[in-house]
């Protein structure tokens, strides 16, 4: 007889890098190692993306704002991001998952769920692949992580925090590494945990769960459905009375679909006028068109998002008759939604994206024809893909658009360039 | 002022009347209202946002002449509700009572001194056929944009042309030329731009009479049909020149009949999702539809046609296309096109009153 776990039981691995950005840092910096070392924007706006478990002690965690990082632990070291490298250690971390399933989905550069059902047979159970992924991550890459076994992606994400070290004020203790929620301890490993570690419970639903007396997952299990989905909503009530049995039955995604492509910056000092925040616009659309290309499709709805210095925030939509991969159609499009804003109170962040997915197609105007210019996209269209080849071949940085040079040579916009905040600016 | 009228016709005079009243209570709220007057036996009723307005009479029961202001929605969606019969209204102090069956409201009036005075057109009329003008409005007013941020473009053309009237729209995509000959309605070297909302909401009430009255001032415009008045103000500004952008020769004529054209194109459309285009292969005695939508699939649908010209693939939005096939009024329609850049011109075979321009979309 086979197993009959092969069939019965999904056994899905949530992996999760332990202080990803830090860990890859160390590598390039072993005079660091177990000192406080945070990763994130080094200007006043930065927000910190990382921090090594020994900052972790004094209460340093990402998403904090750099500058309550610094009072909280000053001596810690502060080094400034470095998402392409990230990007490529990631990589090599995925095609370890690889050679253990092809069912892999990543959620960010340093987590991803595997399922593993299939390879039980070949590669031995969930829980050995788990200490064969760690062993691998940390022999070939000198990186650390936590797994979390379980039969589906909501328990797996659980029980690799539980596997994760932990940061005390006393000291840094090592996890356990591997945590499996056997399918038949489910409800022993969730019920005692506080309800705030479902997914889907913010301050919002916490509060309106305390008032029913909700304290642990428990708590919300014993609750009658009716009464949950009226406090909290019908699709939300739902949503947390499955979670609270500890059922999911979302598939682990290879490809998820991509549904928009989009660039943001917040400024180092705010924006006033609005010949500045067109040369932002510029290189924003440089940034989405390239990757728009590079996924081969093209968009027909634009948006533009304006963050004022009272972080008021506002977007504009606007959708083209054909469907664009260009950033000089992009800047067209979205040109006169930025003049149409008042920039006088201060612009803290621009961001553009596109979505609306389609294929390529160009939807020809009488306009065009009056003023001689139809084949001026077209042109446009070939500008760019050269600009594409020449980056592919020479770097991101051999060439961009002229508004983007300024007094410290080509400025473009790239991925997690400035996800935690702008630099400080420099002064000649 | 206390009337008594049919359920039917009070409705729909209130619904006619306010389309032309705002939904949205702005500068002005007592635009969101509809003045009604009673003079005998005379109820005329007014809609108006001061860029269109659309007043109507009704004969009716009277009993005391006046006036009032009625929240235009509130009223229309009370009568509508009533079961059908006699609708009884009267004005009662500071409110106004609508009665019907055994159903009762009381409703407060709007201001009926801060409803705007209208003034009456005074310039010389021209007479024209209503159903004549209305399909002329049927073929043109569909290729105006509704896009505000180019106001010319939101307005069809009226001018002379060879001793006829001619209207011209266009949204920059398509343009639709339509020539009404015979009628002489304004002079040499005149020309209006009406507002194509104005002109779809005539197209609405064209149907109702025989015989269609125009004024034309230089500020606005007045239609006339049967019990009800038009009004609109004009649009200042030049229209491009579109006189240009018409091709003199086309090298392909494709000939193809209206209504399955019509349905192959709805057919394929399934598949053309958003703005996706649909092809159009020419070439011996078929054309064949396409339409590709990545990740989803495919349709194509071959048409008997006939083809003088060299092969070619020409791409267009499908509710383009499918809207210039569709005005068209003869049994079969040709498609000329020069390339597939340039744009093609759709005409109804037999009816050289009517032209249909549109650009085509580019395809890689």
């Amino acid at each position: 007889m086979t197993d009959h776990r092969v069939s019965d039981h999904r056994v899905i691995l949530h992996v999760d890098m332990d202080a990803f950005y830090v860990s890859v840092e160390l590598r390039r910096r072993p005079d660091l190692s177990g000192q406080p070392v945070v990763v994130g924007g080094t200007g006043s706006r930065g927000v910190i993306a990382a921090a090594s478990y020994e900052a972790r002690r004094y209460g340093v965690r990402s998403a904090m704002p750099s500058t309550t990082a610094r009072r909280l632990c000053p001596h810690a070291v502060f080094l400034p991001g470095d998402h392409a490298l990230y990007a490529t250690v990631s990589a090599d971390v995925h095609e370890i998952f690889t050679t253990f399933t092809p069912l892999v989905e990543p959620l960010s550069l340093d987590e991803a769920f595997l399922d593993v059902s299939g390879g039980l047979r070949l590669h031995g159970p969930g829980t050995t692949i788990a200490h064969r992924i760690r062993d691998r991550v940390w022999e070939e890459l000198q990186l650390r992580c936590s797994v979390g076994v379980a039969p589906n992606k909501f328990l797996a994400k659980l029980a690799s925090v539980a596997a994760k070290p932990i940061a005390t004020a006393e000291g840094v203790r090592d996890g356990q590494g591997v945590v499996e929620v056997l399918p038949e301890n489910e409800l022993l490993f969730l019920h005692p945990l506080p309800v705030q570690a479902l997914w889907g419970v913010g301050p919002a639903t916490l509060q309106r769960l305390q008032r029913l007396g909700v304290r642990t997952v428990a708590d919300l299990a014993e609750l009658d459905e009716p009464t949950l989905i009226s406090s909290v909503g019908a699709a939300h009530g739902r949503h947390l009375y499955r979670l609270a049995w500890g059922l999911d039955d979302r598939p682990v995604e290879v490809d998820r679909e991509m549904k928009s492509v989009g660039h943001e910056e917040t400024f180092a000092t705010d924006r006033h006028d609005h010949a500045e925040l067109l040369r932002e616009l510029v290189r924003l659309s440089d940034a989405v068109a390239a990757r728009l290309r590079g996924h081969g499709v093209a968009a027909r709805t634009l948006t533009l998002k304006v963050r004022f210095a009272g972080f008021e925030t506002i977007t504009r939509s606007v959708t083209v008759a054909g469907a664009t991969s260009t950033s000089h159609a992009i800047v067209a499009a979205v040109e006169p939604l930025l003049v149409a804003i008042d920039p006088s109170p201060g612009v803290r962040l621009l961001g553009v994206s596109a979505s609306n997915f389609t294929t390529q197609s160009q939807q020809l105007s009488l306009d065009d024809l009056l003023e001689d210019r139809l084949d001026d996209h077209h042109q446009w269209q070939l500008a760019e893909e050269t600009i594409d080849a020449i980056r592919k071949r020479f770097g991101t940085a051999a060439i961009g658009p002229a508004s983007a040079v300024g007094e410290r040579g080509l400025r473009l916009v790239h991925r997690g360039a400035q996800q935690w905040g702008p630099d400080e600016p420099t002064h000649a | 002022m206390k009337f008594r009228c049919e359920r039917e016709a009070l409705a729909e005079a209130l619904s006619t009347a306010g389309r032309a009243a705002t939904g949205r209570t702005g500068a002005l709220p007592v635009l969101s209202g509809l003045r009604l007057e009673l003079v005998g036996d005379r109820l005329s009723i007014t809609g108006t946002d001061l860029d269109l307005t659309i007043q109507l009479t009704l004969a009716v029961g009277g009993e005391g002449d006046g006036g009032v202001v009625l929240p235009a929605r509130l009223a229309a969606d009370i009568v509508r509700s009533m079961g059908a019969g006699k609708i009884e209204v009267a004005v009662e102090g500071d409110e106004v009572s609508i009665g019907g069956g055994r159903s009762q409201f009381s409703v407060r009036p709007l201001s009926f001194d801060d409803y705007p005075k209208l003034s009456t057109p005074t310039t010389s009329s021209v007479t024209l056929p209503a159903a004549a003008f209305g399909e002329a409005l049927r073929q043109v007013v569909r290729a105006a944009s509704t896009d505000e941020a180019r106001p010319i473009l939101t307005g069809v053309l009226l001018t002379a042309e060879n001793g006829g009237l001619r209207m011209v729209a266009t949204d920059s995509y398509r343009l639709a030329v339509r020539d009404i000959a015979e009628h002489q309605v304004l002079g040499a070297d005149q020309k209006v731009l009406v507002p194509g909302r104005a002109l779809s909401e005539l197209q609405r009430l064209v149907g109702a009479g025989e015989e269609l009255t125009m004024r034309l001032g230089d500020r606005d415009a007045t239609f006339e049909v049967g019990d009800t008045r038009l009004s609109t103000r004009l649009i200042e500004g030049e229209f491009p020149n579109y006189r240009q952008l018409i091709p003199t020769s086309h090298p392909n004529t494709l000939t193809v009949e209206r209504e399955p054209l019509l349905e192959a194109i709805r057919r394929v459309k399934i598949l053309a999702k958003d703005a996706t285009p649909v092809r159009l292969q020419m070439g011996g005695d078929t054309l064949r539809l396409t339409a590709i939508t990545q990740d989803v699939g495919n349709a194509s649908e071959e048409l008997d046609a006939t083809y003088e010209g060299t092969d070619l693939t020409v791409a267009f939005n499908p509710e383009y296309f499918a809207s210039g096939v569709e005005a068209c009024s003869s049994d079969s329609i040709t498609l000329s096109t020069l390339d597939a850049l340039k744009p093609a011109v759709v005409r109804g075979v037999g009816n050289d009153d009517y032209l249909y321009l549109l650009m085509p979309v580019r395809v890689p």
